[in-house]
Formats: structure tokens, C-alpha cells, sequence
């Protein structure tokens, strides 16, 4: 009977330690981060909130969803690491790293652990660049319509990407007059355009920005020399 | 049925019904037996009489567990084909939405994970933990019920993944719909071992209730809680994916990791005749193990927007790993020491053992990743897939083969109908399954060498050689050899061993009491 308790006792202090230490310290300490506000002296309302809540009641921006149902995140990750861990940076994939306060408004970060693609937590910053920027290969920007051509065949966009390509999130229209300025092809008289799936996750990406200044987490390339 | 299978056992071995019914108090069943029955009645024949009736009651929801198990199993390895084969030929069957690499791959996981794996598990520790204590199942059809409610929930969670819902919480990516589902289900299942336990017949538990204990009381702990927090807002932001880490180290380490231990612990010993080598290594090797293993998964998030001190907890315990997995090696190698030949014979021990073999790599992968310098090279990595699949594949579904192949002859009354059979199932899964996880480890190596490399490296010509979109390409060989050899046989091996689990069913066999042996003593040497 006492080795019973022993062992029940035992058993349960091991998933309170666990618990405590793993999901109840840090949740006390980042659970309940807030907006970083500045105030401008002299001015009634702040100059300057960041991240700006966004998303809609579900927590999820549009965008978003189709991100995750789409598994995207099993390839992309959206954390920038500190440049000890890696060459994110120098890679081009952020100008500081991420830390929790970028994410208080998403109820589920899409973290992501593999990155078989490139990293995406600053794919709508501008100073985004996923290749050397010697690179003659290298496309120029990326809007909406490089995030449709390259939805619907990346090789298109990199002939050695590993991207599988996304044919579901288009459909074939008829042309009638003007192709849109959105078709990523077209074929006598059809028309490939994104469906409202592609065109809410191709905003979602060109959203997707942590490169704000934070307190806690110093830009460490600065966004104008990255630009080059 | 079971009770007439009851009835029957009882009465053609001449035993009273106070053998069949067991009381709380151990002592005086087998002294009214001895009196019920005037002829000469050993303690021995009691006891066989006992467990083969312990067994029958059992009989139900195992096989229920096994048979949907397997049906998992056979699911999850053709999605598990096809994502690797996506790895490498992107453009394989792209058209259809459901069957996208982001799909797929959750859709496998989830299915080998928590169909294959947790039923199986279930299943194995239930037929343990009845063994053990020495109490029947009185109520069978309650756990067929959970069998039936986990099983619900895992196909509404591949269902659900494959036509578009994701958590975004890896290995957790299922409705939460589907995991209250499980979890009642896995409540009906749960609560019958501790109750077994309670009312348990042996004076001094063996090592393996206990680590059975210590799954069935902290997966419902961590399943619930975890599932909970994610289905509400009580946590936003990187606290979900620090929940789902957290989550994940229970997962594999305390519910794959106590109940593979649990089976191996009773099994090598049981098969070669033999006690456990020490029993004070044992408990060493499971209170280290229960008090490390919650610890270690924040390793994962290394270098990610989490508390550093999170990630600093999480490598100091998984390098303390090192004491449950020297104990618990030098246990299986000891116990096993001058009977490694029995290896030749046994079916059960061949599988078991390897799989100890394999939970060794496995947990020494951990204590290996967690260091600095070996993650910075294999983190985002699919060597972190390697590791899951080491613990998986590699130790929880050899083990669980092993423990099936003792278990169902026992419960079906015939034995398994062909040598040939079970030599090919243990040749694939061994080998195919030791291919699938050594190349998602070494194309994690392969690509950590590049992927740690900005894009900057260049040739003396001048142009950039590391651009990132060379980095999956280095894989590529990698995950080609993956399908085609890793894959392909040890899926080749689980359809083997699933028309053999099929035959049993339909108890075509060689007929009981002479168990299938890979060659009979004697006629290999």
C-alpha cells in the first residue's frame, strides 16, 4: 500500500514539475504580453502601436487559414532566429529576431519546425529576399501576381524549387474581352485565375512583417542596408 | 460469448467458479478450488487455469485494439509513401487538394501515431496490466466502447485534416472535436487499468505496472490539458506552440516511451525464463525517466521566441537522459546476457529486443540534438523526423510487434500459421523502417550543412553556390531512396503481417500449443 502511494505520488509530481516549469512559468511571464506603445511627448494618442491586431473574431486572418489547411507550415517556418543560431539574416529573411511580442495577436503562431522552404515570418517586409543578391536568377519583387505564378508552378518562379504546386487554388475562366492582370495563364480561350482562396492567402503573406522596431529585440541589420 | 467462453474454460478443467470470479482478497481463492475439486489439483494448474481466463476476458477489446491498430497501420504507411514520395517528385498527384504534401503528411502522422501506435499500445497494455495483477476485465464492453470512441476520433482527424482543418499544432493537428472524442474514448480505456490496479492480486508490483501506471495517469494529463488549452483562448500567441512542445515530450517519451518500456520489461524477461537483471536499476531507469522525460521537448523551439531559459531547462534534462538510458540499456543487455541465441527462435524476442535496441538510439538521439552544436546543424532539419520515427518505428512498433505476436495466439486459440511470414515482417520493418529513419536523419545532416551556410558562399568564379533553394535538393537522393527502399518495404511488411493478423482472426493457424518458432530448437544449429 505505501509503495502504491509512492508511486502515485511520484507520478504526479513528475507532470506537476513538468507542467509548472514548461507551461506555467512561462505563461506567467509572456501570456500576458501587451502591444508595444509609444507616445510621443505632448501627444494625445500614441504614434506608434505595434503588432496591430488584425485578425478576425476566429483569431485567424483569412489568409491564415488557408495557410494552415494547406500544411504550408510544414515547409515554412515564421521565426527569425538570433544570427548565434543561424544565418537567417544573412540569408535575407529578417533585419532582428522574432520574439513572443510579435505573435500576441495570432491564436496560433505558425512556427513551424522544418524549413524544406525558405523562412516567411518577413515575406511582406520589402527587404525580404530568400537568394544571394549577386544571384542573376533573382526576380526583383515579390506581389501578388509572383505568389500566384509561383502557387501554380513554382519551377516557374526557381527550376529547382521543391514547392508542390497548388492547381486546386485556381480555376479556368473564360477570357470575355481583357485577361485579368491576375491570370497566371492563359490558354486560347480560357484563363487561369487564383480563386478567393489564393487571392486571401497571397494577402496574408504580403502581410506577414516583424521587422518593427522592438525594445527587446534590437534590429540587427539595419532595413536600409539590407535593401542593396 | 465471453462468458460462455468462461463458463467452458471453467468447467473442462474441473476448476469452481471462485477462480473465475476473482475476489479482492488473494488468499483464500485458491484454497476453495483446492476443495472444490477432489482430484489432485496443483498450484500450477490453478494458476494456468487463471490466466487463461484472465485472457479471455480480455479477448474482446484487445483484439478490437489490434485489429483497428493495424487498420491505422496500413493506412498510415501508403500516406506515408506518398508524402515521401512527395519530398522528392513535388508534382506527384498535385491536382486533388487533399492529397498536397501539407495534407498528407499530417494525415500520416496522425494516423500512425494515434491509430497504429496508441491503439496498439492500449491494447498490448491491457492485456499487461490484466497479466500483471492478475485480475480479470469484468466489464470488457466498456472498453470495446473506448476502442470504438478512439477509433471515431482519429478517423474524424484524418478525415477532417485531409479535407482541410489544421490546428497548426504538429502532431496535434487534429479537430478538437475529434480529440474529445479520443479522449472520452481513451477515459473508457484508461480508467480500467487503474481500476485493475487497484484491485490488483500480487503483493509487490513489477516494474512494468509501474511504468504502465505512469502512462495511462499522465497521458490523459497531458492529452487533456493540451487539448484544452488549444481549443480555447486561455493561451494566444507562442504559449500554444510552447503547450504543444510541452505536449509533444509527454507524447512520445511518457506514453510511447512507458508503454514500449513496460511490454519490453515483461516480455524479454518472460520469453527466455529469465528474471530481470536488477531490479534497483529499474527503478533508477523509471523515476528518472518519468521526472526527465516531461522536460525535454522544448529543445525544439531552440533559437525560437520562447523564454531561453525554456530551451536551457529542456537540454540540461535531455543530457540527463543519459542516466535513464544507461540503466535501462545495461537492464535489457544483462538480463538478455547468454541468451542472445534464444534470439534465433523466438518471434517475440527478436522484435522486443531489437526494439530496445532501437529505443537506445532513439533516446540517445534526444540527448545528442539537444546539444548546441549538433542542433545548430540539424535544427528545421528533418532530422526531427528521424527522431519521432526512431521513437515510433523503430522502438514503439517493434516492441508492440513482438508483444502482438505473443499475445494474439494466446487470445485467438490457434498459432500463427506461417514462419516465412513473420521472418519477412521482421526483415522489413526492421530493415525498411531502420532505412526510413537513418535517411530522414542523415538528409537532416545533408541539409543542415547547407541550410547553416547564408546564401553567400560563393565559388572563386563568383557566383553564389548556396542558394536556398539548393538546400532541399541536397535531400533529394535522400528522400528517393527513402520511398523507394524504406518506404516500399516496410509497407510491404505491414501488409504481410496484416493478411497474418487476418488469418488468426479467422483462426486459420497451426493448431494451439506449439508456438510459431522462426526454426525449432535444435534444427538451426
Amino acid at each position: 500500500m505505501e509503495k502504491q502511494s509512492t508511486l502515485f505520488t511520484g507520478i504526479f509530481g513528475a507532470f506537476i514539475i513538468s507542467c509548472g516549469v514548461m507551461v506555467l512559468l512561462p505563461s506567467s511571464q509572456i501570456g500576458a504580453l501587451q502591444p508595444q506603445v509609444t507616445w510621443d511627448e505632448g501627444q494625445n494618442s500614441p504614434s506608434d502601436v505595434y503588432p496591430v491586431k488584425l485578425e478576425n473574431a476566429l483569431g485567424r486572418r483569412p489568409g491564415q487559414s488557408v495557410y494552415a489547411e494547406n500544411g504550408c507550415f510544414y515547409c515554412h517556418t515564421q521565426q527569425v532566429r538570433d544570427p548565434q543560431y543561424g544565418a537567417d539574416m544573412e540569408r535575407g529573411w529578417g533585419v532582428r529576431r522574432t520574439v513572443a511580442r510579435d505573435y500576441i495577436f495570432q491564436s496560433v503562431p505558425l512556427l513551424g519546425s522544418t524549413r524544406l522552404g525558405p523562412d516567411l515570418a518577413n515575406f511582406g517586409s520589402g527587404t525580404w529576399r530568400n537568394e544571394h543578391h549577386d544571384d542573376r536568377r533573382a526576380p526583383a519583387k515579390r506581389d501578388a501576381a509572383w505568389i500566384y505564378k509561383h502557387l501554380y508552378s513554382p519551377k516557374s518562379n526557381f527550376p529547382d524549387s521543391n514547392c508542390p504546386p497548388y492547381p486546386y487554388l485556381f480555376e479556368r475562366k473564360d477570357v470575355g474581352g481583357q485577361p485579368s492582370p491576375d491570370a497566371v495563364a492563359v490558354e486560347g480561350n480560357h484563363q487561369v485565375v487564383p480563386t478567393a482562396d489564393a487571392r486571401n492567402l497571397a494577402k496574408y503573406l504580403l502581410s506577414l512583417n516583424s521587422s518593427h522596431e522592438l525594445k527587446e529585440s534590437p534590429t540587427v541589420i539595419k532595413p536600409k542596408e539590407a535593401k542593396k | 460469448m465471453t462468458t460462455t467462453q468462461h463458463t467452458l474454460l471453467a468447467t473442462s478443467l474441473g476448476t469452481a467458479a471462485s477462480v473465475q470470479q476473482p475476489t479482492k482478497s488473494a488468499a483464500p481463492a485458491p484454497q476453495s478450488a483446492k476443495s472444490a475439486a477432489p482430484r489432485q489439483v496443483t498450484q500450477r494448474d490453478i494458476e494456468n487455469v487463471e490466466r487463461a481466463l484472465i485472457d479471455q476476458s480480455a479477448r474482446g477489446p484487445v483484439l478490437t485494439f489490434f485489429t483497428t491498430g493495424i487498420f491505422w497501420l496500413l493506412v498510415s504507411v501508403v500516406l506515408g509513401f506518398i508524402a515521401s514520395k512527395k519530398l522528392h517528385v513535388p508534382e506527384y498527384h498535385s491536382t486533388h487538394s487533399w492529397m498536397t504534401y501539407g495534407r498528407i503528411w499530417p494525415a500520416y502522422t496522425t494516423a500512425l501515431i494515434y491509430g497504429w501506435c496508441s491503439l496498439a499500445g492500449m491494447g498490448v497494455a491491457t492485456w499487461l496490466i490484466g497479466r500483471l495483477t492478475r485480475v480479470a476485465i469484468k466489464a470488457p464492453g466498456i472498453l470495446q466502447w473506448g476502442a470504438w470512441f478512439w477509433n471515431a476520433g482519429v478517423a474524424a482527424g484524418v478525415i477532417t485534416i485531409l479535407s482541410g482543418y489544421n490546428s497548426g499544432l504538429e502532431y496535434f493537428e487534429m479537430h478538437s472535436a475529434a480529440k474529445l472524442c479520443m479522449f472520452i474514448g481513451f477515459l473508457l480505456i484508461g480508467v480500467w487499468g487503474l481500476i485493475l490496479f487497484r484491485y490488483k492480486r500480487t503483493a509487490a508490483p513489477y516494474i512494468s505496472v509501474s511504468y504502465l501506471v505512469a502512462a495511462f495517469l499522465l497521458f490523459p494529463l497531458f492529452f487533456g490539458s493540451a487539448a484544452a488549452l488549444d481549443s480555447t483562448s486561455a493561451m494566444t500567441g507562442v504559449m500554444k506552440n510552447v503547450v504543444n512542445a510541452w505536449y509533444q515530450g509527454g507524447l512520445f517519451n511518457l506514453w510511447f516511451g512507458c508503454i514500449g518500456i513496460a511490454a519490453a520489461y515483461y516480455f524479454i524477461p518472460k520469453v527466455i525464463n529469465r528474471p530481470v537483471y536488477s531490479y534497483n536499476l529499474a527503478n533508477i531507469g523509471f523515476w528518472s525517466w518519468v521526472f526527465l522525460g516531461g522536460l525535454t521537448a522544448m529543445t525544439k523551439l531552440s533559437g525560437g521566441p520562447v523564454p531561453a531559459y525554456l530551451v536551457t531547462i529542456s537540454i540540461a534534462a535531455s543530457i540527463l537522459l543519459i542516466i535513464p538510458i544507461v540503466t535501462l540499456t545495461t537492464n535489457f543487455m544483462r538480463t538478455m546476457k547468454g541468451h542472445t541465441e534464444s534470439m534465433a527462435y523466438s518471434p517475440t524476442l527478436r522484435f522486443v529486443f531489437v526494439g530496445t535496441i532501437f529505443f537506445s538510439i532513439a533516446a540517445s538521439l534526444n540527448v545528442l540534438s539537444a546539444l548546441r552544436s549538433v542542433d545548430s546543424y540539424t535544427h528545421f532539419t528533418p532530422w526531427a523526423h528521424g527522431q519521432v520515427h526512431a521513437m515510433v518505428l523503430g522502438f514503439f512498433s517493434m516492441v508492440m510487434f513482438g508483444a502482438i505476436y505473443y499475445i494474439t495466439p494466446r487470445l485467438v486459440g490457434c498459432e500463427w500459421l506461417s514462419r516465412t511470414f513473420i521472418k519477412w515482417h521482421f526483415l522489413g520493418t526492421a530493415y525498411g523502417g531502420g532505412t526510413i529513419i537513418a535517411l530522414f536523419l542523415l538528409s537532416g545532416i545533408f541539409m543542415g550543412f547547407t541550410l547553416n551556410e547564408p546564401a553567400a558562399v560563393e565559388e572563386p568564379s563568383g557566383t553564389a553556390i548556396w542558394n536556398f533553394f539548393n538546400v532541399p535538393q541536397n535531400a533529394g537522393f535522400c528522400n528517393a531512396v527513402k520511398t523507394y527502399i524504406g518506404y516500399f518495404f516496410f509497407g510491404i511488411a505491414q501488409f504481410i503481417f496484416a493478411i497474418h493478423f487476418l488469418f488468426m482472426r479467422l483462426r486459420i493457424g497451426q493448431p494451439a500449443g506449439e508456438p510459431t518458432l522462426f526454426a525449432n530448437p535444435g534444427e538451426a544449429h
